[in-house]
């Protein structure tokens, strides 16, 4: 053998700088082309930046560990698009920052709840999940609909969001916080809020009071629904 | 072997992170901002204050005062 | 003068080979992981009992989402990591024969740092600051923290290597530099995001979706494949041939051992993602680097059992060694399940279920804890100069009750997890799904019920090896010297 392990041995910065070369390769072959071929996120039609309150409903959502026990990631397999609807797409989540395709089921997967049950039965379910559904295990969010939404960073947190690329424009930001107000209450005019973001879903919010409640549901609302699969083609789904 | 000096320099280190952390508290706009930046003082406070401690009781050691030093 | 010097070393350090050891350093670790340890272990049996009784979610603090993530992070880097930190310490000075670089109040400093650093992870999220990323949660505030312990404690590591007066650097060490080196990648890859603002901690991910997925599993399976894998085969490769007064089985298998499971293990994170949205090559790679993995694991494996040749019979006698050689075994069952999980097919029944909860305690407890528990059992009375621990049929107890655990534990989540998927999967005779989904809620309680009773067994054996660690140390046990601490020191004072 010509070469001799001895070598690197006896020579700790040998040692260290092989080590970090061999632990580089995989995370490098397996990240850095995601982000430079660009069929890794499919070319379809609707998919737009969460609204200020559904983004403040997301970090709710990421605050309070909702990502422990559901997914937002249905798998390309047959029982799974049946109970849940279309397989996942990247599009999908590629203004998710961070990702929320969790990692354990402990409840069902929720990539496409938005629109699968009422405003009432959301504020409902999450205030006492087992009055609803009494064999689950979902602990009580009742505390949220008691939780006035802080909103004072919502321009802080759009500002980063572009800046690491999600395509809020001047006029998105300049509107947060009308946005937001006129969002959580069904009784304000909602019309400028829907041109920009279309689909949005109203809370039930009081007037004159955005609960955080009102921001998980609406961010709740929209899960899944972006996408219109009756006009998308085989060929943009492709990957 | 280990000189005093890098004690030192680990201490002034760990001051310099005391005052980070007395910043974050004063300007901080959330809970956690101001916890972290309290136990950063704290600790800094209580980390010096244990070096500042043990180079005396040393001292008292090399001089003969309370020669049982140790835990 | 002179003799003042030495008092001083001595209160620190000990004197073997004319080599003043900073243990004192590795000692504070020791306590930490104990009491991390028993920690982590509460937080489990506790969110355990919330699946099974969810009464026990208590608004907004302790509701499981927000509890959850604490119990990893006092086990692994609580627990785990002040194992590694005291291990590592240990492990470098000795086989070195040097002192650890950078002084006394460096080391320090990373022993407090780190466990400030712990506690406020926890205490984070149960406030609700979490970048929700696993096992990387904590906000930008504690990544910057931990970055600094990180570099500190390379530093003092590489430091005391550069220093040594053995030609050769340890095995142990090799794989101690690997974890390191690893860990130090995968926090910054992981973690790099923008704050909203200096003086609030909330982040944004620098990425999202799909790579942002990726760059997750790569993150997620590499804590496992190096924190908890690397680190603690440098602690096989150390402790086992100590405690078993043998050699390393293979020389040239540990090489292989070490090099391949380096290159191979970065490439599996992919497999957390099969049938999502991650393009297809990815999961693929994914799959076949972690069929392949199954080969190092199982050299080390071999490496691990077989260094007891003609030593057998010490199993019998130390339950210390005991505990490390069953852990070795664990390892080896859990990277048999592991590459088995990441084959696609298996994987579609498997994923989001219990049995990859199951799998990583099987590892988790089985190898990581046992080894630990074996390390700390061989390092307390060695640390602190006695004879033996106080106790050994409390170790047998301990030894009995954690196995036990395991098993319980294990075994629920296996049912538990095969049951999910087929019960998720299933088609009755008209060709409809057969079962709701909170059928399969349902159906987990009695397995739920079990595991919380096998973490209340860990928790159980763990209070055991702590009053027996408490008794070890404080015992005036005298009747055995050691040529350490105590005669030189009581020498050096003049008494």
């Amino acid at each position: 053998m010509a070469f001799s392990h001895a070598i690197v041995e006896k020579n700790a910065f040998v040692l260290i700088a092989l080590t970090f070369g061999v632990l580089s390769i995989g995370g490098a072959v397996e990240i850095i082309p995601l982000f430079t071929i660009h069929t890794t996120v499919e070319a379809v039609k609707g998919v737009r930046p969460y609204t200020p309150l559904e983004l403040a409903g997301r970090d709710i959502y990421i605050r309070e560990g909702c990502y422990l026990c559901h997914s937002q990631q249905i798998r390309s397999l047959r029982d799974e698009v049946e109970r849940y609807g279309h397989y996942s797409l990247a599009a999908e989540s590629m203004y998710d920052h961070p990702f929320q395709w969790g990692s354990k089921r402990i409840g069902p997967d929720i990539a496409r709840v938005g629109g699968k049950y009422s405003n009432d039965w959301q504020y409902a379910h999450l205030k006492n999940p087992q009055a609803l559904v009494p064999e689950s295990l979902m602990p009580k969010f009742g505390f949220l609909a008691e939780t006035k939404l802080d909103y004072s960073d919502i321009d802080m947190k759009l500002k980063v969001q572009r800046l690491l690329g999600t395509p809020y424009t001047d006029e998105d930001l300049a509107n947060a916080h009308k946005d937001i107000e006129a969002q959580a209450d069904p009784t304000a005019d909602a019309t400028a809020l829907l041109k920009r973001y279309p689909k949005a879903v109203e809370a039930s919010g009081k007037t004159g009071s955005v609960t955080e409640m009102d921001a998980l549901v609406a961010y709740l609302q929209v899960l899944g629904t972006m996408v219109n699969f009756a006009d998308t083609s085989e060929e943009q789904l492709k990957q | 072997m280990d000189s005093k000096k890098g004690d030192l320099i680990v201490g002034i280190v760990t001051g310099i992170f005391g005052l980070v952390g007395l910043i974050l508290a004063a300007g901080a706009q959330d809970i956690e901002i101001y916890i972290f930046g309290l136990s950063l003082v704290g600790f800094a406070a209580l980390f010096i204050f244990g070096l500042v401690k043990r180079f005396y009781d040393e001292k008292d050691v090399a001089h003969g005062v309370d020669g049982q030093g140790g835990h | 003068m002179a003799s003042s010097a030495a008092t001083a070393m001595l209160d620190d350090g000990s004197v073997v080979n004319k080599v003043f050891y900073n243990e004192a350093i590795v000692r504070k670790f020791v306590i930490a992981a104990i009491i991390w340890a028993i920690i982590a272990f509460c937080l489990g049996t506790y969110l355990a009992s919330e699946l099974a009784f969810p009464q026990l979610n208590i608004a907004p603090y302790f509701n499981f989402g927000r509890l959850r993530p604490a119990h990893p992070t006092a086990a692994v880097f609580g627990f785990g990591g002040n194992v590694l930190f005291a291990t590592s310490f240990y492990i470098v000075q000795r086989t070195s024969r040097a002192r650890l670089f950078g002084g006394r109040a460096w080391a320090d400093f990373v022993f407090w740092a780190y466990q400030l650093q712990v506690a406020n992870m926890c205490i984070s999220y149960l406030l609700g600051f979490s970048k929700s990323q696993e096992y990387a949660e904590g906000e930008w505030h504690l990544d910057l923290w931990l970055a600094v312990i990180w570099l500190s404690y390379m530093t003092i590591f590489i430091g005391t290597l550069t220093r040594r007066k053995e030609p050769h650097i340890y095995v142990a060490n090799w794989f101690f530099i690997a974890y390191m080196s690893m860990i130090l990648i995968l926090h910054v890859g992981r973690n790099l995001c923008i704050p909203i603002s200096p003086f609030r901690a909330k982040s944004y991910s620098l990425f999202s979706g799909v790579q942002d997925a990726m760059i997750q599993w790569w993150y997620g399976h590499n804590v496992v494949g190096f924190f908890l894998t690397a680190g603690f085969l440098g602690i096989m490769y150390y402790f086992i041939p100590k405690a078993a007064g043998r050699p390393v089985y293979s020389y040239r298998l540990s090489i292989v051992h070490f090099w391949s499971l380096t290159f191979l293990y970065v490439w599996v994170g992919a497999h957390h993602l099969h049938w999502t949205a991650l393009p297809d090559w990815t999961q693929t790679l994914g799959m076949a680097f972690s069929i392949m993995l199954w080969m190092p694991s199982w050299g080390g494996m071999i490496n691990g059992i077989m260094t007891l040749s003609g030593a057998w019979d010490k199993l019998r006698t130390d339950p210390g060694l005991r505990f490390s050689v069953t852990a070795v075994a664990f390892y080896g069952m859990s990277t048999f399940e592991g590459p088995l999980m990441a084959v696609r097919d298996v994987n579609a029944l498997s994923h989001y279920t219990d049995w990859t909860v199951g799998h990583v305690h099987s590892g988790a407890l089985g190898w990581v804890m046992l080894v630990s528990f074996g390390a700390l059992y061989y390092l307390i009375p060695a640390l602190w100069r006695k004879p033996g621990m106080y106790s050994t049929k409390l170790m047998e107890w301990h030894y009995w009750l954690a196995m036990t655990g395991i098993m319980f534990y294990i075994f629920a989540m296996w049912i538990a997890g095969i049951t999910q998927g087929l019960m998720w999967r299933a088609y009755d005779s008209h060709g409809f799904l057969q079962y709701s989904f909170v059928e399969s809620v349902a159906a987990m309680h009695p397995y739920y019920v079990v595991r919380a009773i096998g973490g209340g067994l860990i928790v159980t054996g763990a209070l055991m090896m702590a009053y027996n660690a408490f008794r070890t140390i404080t015992t005036s046990d005298e009747s055995i010297l050691w040529a350490g601490r105590r005669t030189a020191g009581a020498l050096a004072a003049g008494e």
